[in-house]
């Protein structure tokens, strides 16, 4: 260890005491996200309890060159929380206390580390809903869906994290504590840092403190599962669908998705076999709005778009049809899975899935792709399965063409390369395929003025 | 044959129902409503006996409020060929609805009842059983597996201790445990047929039963809540609370 380095332990030590972890075991935890890519090795874990504290990690970080990660639930899929290379990782898990509840701004301001499930349950409790949801929720923090402006399965309806966010306090890589737009819904005073903050990754500063506004709850859900002769036509059902019901999800999955799921032991919607599935969910406000369903299910089938359906008749029935959806990710990992989270605007999505399925297949015959994703926010998940009989060295080699090849293509449609998982360390090498050399330089610049010593999250998003 | 399948309307399993602020029972008000988890699976058992060829119709009945055509919807849906609602505002108990039961057995002439072995709302498990009291028919209850043949029915029984099977001479009642079957879902093909399917409404006062309540509910509490856990630093700390605090060593 350096002198220097040594000095700022000893300031850290002297200002945390034990909530400063530099056991083996807390580095492994601490060091790494869900990704578990590269090997966590940080030099030590800071649990600040208050704002103050932070800052004054910040000022030690910035006196000594020493570099700050931070880390919220580590669900993260882009290795943005990673701490590879004797970062000090802070942590948040002792900021995780609900500060304050207004009922006529129908908002609540939260510590950073309240689990993203923790701001649902209490939005429940208050008859009130947080809509950003994903399968990650029970883990992931409100400062790492800040982080990554996480998205998930209700966008279509509710937007992304980004949508919710009215306030926030952020301790910048100065050190300096801003409080950016104050839970306002109107405020017109200049530029807006708190966008900037939201999906930055860690790479300015630390999200402190989040004022969130939340939303009634909906009512009565109900879903239908139908399946489809083509991709083409999954889209036609989705645009016939949003032309008179407010859907609160279109998720799709490929036959391939559908098979899995199955054999892993959840119930069939029904038996005829389609090539393409998708899962729509909508609130039954009114009787009117079921038989509007009917109704278009009904003119889908006299176009041909939709060959079979089913429609959820209780709360049960819509729980067990969506884990047709949301336990694919499970289903497929025994294969030791490739993933991408890409997007394109919607009316691409059926030409891009094209151009991929034909680049992969010539060169690659005997990979089987597997397709699911957000489609009514044009976001595919891409996975592709690792052959039995390929080593998994050579199968993430040749994925490594893969990336690159989904990559153009993405360009080609003017697409982003990230749709929700962040870029992190994992995309950083493919970033310029979404955003302009102009572009990047703007980023540099603004994480100058914001982190002038680069302190923090070095290596992430870009390299400065 | 004839199967007559009694279905019942619900609060939906997954809603975490809220004890009223006057403790006289639990809040519906926009409450999501469903059909008895048992009672699909007894809608499904009937249906599969007729795509095996045993049953030729089935009849569903639910005893409730008009939302009740839902439910009945649903059954059809799902594969009933017909159903009648016996209307009423009553919050109806398990006797009542086995006498109203019993005079549309007299008027349907079903072979078979099949029904859910409890309702999740009550959990009173008894409908089934003093049905078969009411008509002097024989009963298998819980059943897991069911079996139609000459003018028999067998009932595979979950009991106590393992599995019991009863062979019922035919009319019989039967009434359905959780692992009978796994109820498809309703197909949207098959939800816009069930609007064309009959649906009769009766009154208790038509077929000549009295549906007044005749338990009184005197008071609803929530279960107590658990108290959250805490982490202890060591295992002494855990011996001396287990020891001092709960008392349990
Ligand atoms: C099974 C599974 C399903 C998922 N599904 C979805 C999905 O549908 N949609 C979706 O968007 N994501 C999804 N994710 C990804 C992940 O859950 C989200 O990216 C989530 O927002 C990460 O939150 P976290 O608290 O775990 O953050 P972490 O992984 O700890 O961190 C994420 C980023 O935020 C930064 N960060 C964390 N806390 C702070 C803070 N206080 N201040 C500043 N920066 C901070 C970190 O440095 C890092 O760059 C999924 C992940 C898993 C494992
Ligand atoms: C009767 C009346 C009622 C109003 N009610 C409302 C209201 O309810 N809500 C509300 O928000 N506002 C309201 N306004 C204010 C005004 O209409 C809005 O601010 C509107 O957005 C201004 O648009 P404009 O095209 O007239 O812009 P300008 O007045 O021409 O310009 C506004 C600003 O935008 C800049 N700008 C203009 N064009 C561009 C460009 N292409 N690129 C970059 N910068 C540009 C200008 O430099 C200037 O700073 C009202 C105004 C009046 C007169």
């Amino acid at each position: 260890m350096t002198a220097f380095a040594h000095a700022a332990m000893e300031q850290l030590t002297d200002l945390l005491g034990k909530r400063l972890l530099t056991d083996q075991e807390s580095a492994e935890r601490y060091g790494v996200d869900w990704t578990k890519v590269w090997a966590p090795s940080p030099c030590a874990v800071a649990l600040p309890e208050t704002i103050d504290e932070v800052q004054q990690i910040v000022e030690i970080a910035n006196e000594h060159g020493l570099h700050l990660v931070p880390s919220g639930g580590r669900t993260g899929l882009s290795a943005g929380a990673v701490a590879a290379n004797n970062e000090l990782v802070v942590a948040f898990d002792r900021m995780n206390k609900v500060l304050d509840f207004n009922e006529f701004d129908r908002a609540v301001t939260v510590q950073p580390g309240v689990v993203t499930q923790q701001l649902q349950e209490f939005a429940e409790e208050k008859g009130l809903f947080y809509p950003v949801d994903f399968a990650s929720a029970g883990s992931s923090q409100i400062g790492g869906n800040i982080g990554t402006n996480a998205g998930g399965i209700k966008v279509i309806r509710y937007g992304m994290t980004r949508d919710w966010i009215t306030g926030l306090k952020v301790v910048t890589g100065k050190g300096e504590l801003l409080e950016l737009n104050k839970g306002l819904i109107k405020n017109a005073t200049g530029y807006d840092f708190r966008h900037l903050f939201i999906g930055s990754e860690g790479t300015l500063g630390f999200v402190v403190e989040a004022t969130v506004k939340l939303t009634r709850q909906p009512k009565d859900l109900t879903c239908l599962v139908l399946g489809a002769p083509g991709f083409r036509e999954v889209m036609k059902i989705l645009h016939a669908f949003q032309q008179d019901i407010d859907l609160t999800a279109f998720e799709f999955f490929s036959d391939k998705a559908m098979a899995h799921v199955l054999a892993h032991g959840v119930p069939k919607p029904f038996d005829t076999e389609c090539p393409f599935y998708c899962l729509l969910e909508f609130e039954q406000l009114s009787e009117q709005v079921g038989e509007q369903a009917m109704a278009i299910f009904e003119k889908c089938v006299e176009e041909g778009w939709v060959l079979d359906g089913v429609m959820s008749q209780s709360l049960q029935q819509l729980d067990q049809l969506w884990q047709l959806r949301e336990r694919i990710s499970e289903s497929i990992a025994p294969h030791t899975p490739y993933k991408n989270d890409i997007s394109v605007s919607i009316a691409k999505v059926p030409d891009f899935v094209e151009d991929v399925d034909t680049v992969v297949q010539d060169a690659y015959p005997d990979f089987e792709i597997v397709w699911f994703g957000h489609i009514g926010d044009g976001n595919m998940h891409l996975n592709i399965l690792k052959p039995a009989d390929l080593a998994k060295e050579d199968f993430f080699a040749k994925c490594n063409n893969v990336s690159k090849w989904v990559f153009e293509i993405v360009e080609k449609y003017n697409g982003s390369i990230s749709a929700e998982h962040g870029v992190g360390m994992t995309k950083k090498p493919y970033l310029e395929y979404s955003r302009s050399p102009e572009e990047i330089a703007c980023m540099k610049a603004v994480k100058q003025v914001f982190d002038p010593n680069n302190v923090m999250n070095p290596g992430k998003l870009f390299d400065v | 044959m004839k199967v007559l399948v009694p279905i019942k309307r619900v609060v939906d399993y997954n809603v975490k129902v809220r004890v009223k602020a006057d403790n006289t029972g639990v809040d519906l008000a926009n409450v999501k409503m469903a059909m008895n988890p048992f009672c699909e699976i007894a809608v499904e058992e009937a249906v599969r006996l007729k795509e095996k060829g045993v049953v030729t119709e089935i009849v569903a009945v639910s005893i409730g409020p008009k939302t009740a055509q839902e439910q009945l919807r649903t059954a059809m849906a799902l594969g009933a060929d017909r159903s009648i609602l016996v209307e009423t505002d009553e919050d109806v108990q398990p006797l009542g609805i086995a006498k109203a039961l019993k005079a549309i057995v007299d008027e349907e002439k079903p072979e078979l009842v099949i029904l859910g072995k409890q309702a999740i709302d009550g959990d009173n498990n008894q409908t089934g059983q003093m049905l078969a009291a009411l008509t002097g028919m024989p009963q298998g209850t819980f059943a897991s597996e069911v079996n139609v043949a000459d003018g028999k029915v067998k009932v595979t029984r979950e009991i106590d201790g393992g599995l019991q099977t009863v062979e019922l001479t035919l009319p019989a009642v039967v009434t359905t445990d959780l692992r009978l079957n796994e109820p498809r879902y309703a197909s949207l093909p098959n939800i816009m047929k069930a609007k064309k399917k009959p649906l009769d409404t009766k009154t208790a006062a038509d077929l000549g039963v009295d549906l007044t309540p005749r338990v009184t509910t005197v008071s609803v509490e929530a279960p107590a809540e658990r108290q959250a856990g805490i982490i202890v630093g060591s295992v002494d700390e855990l011996v001396e609370k287990l020891k001092n605090e709960a008392k349990v060593i």
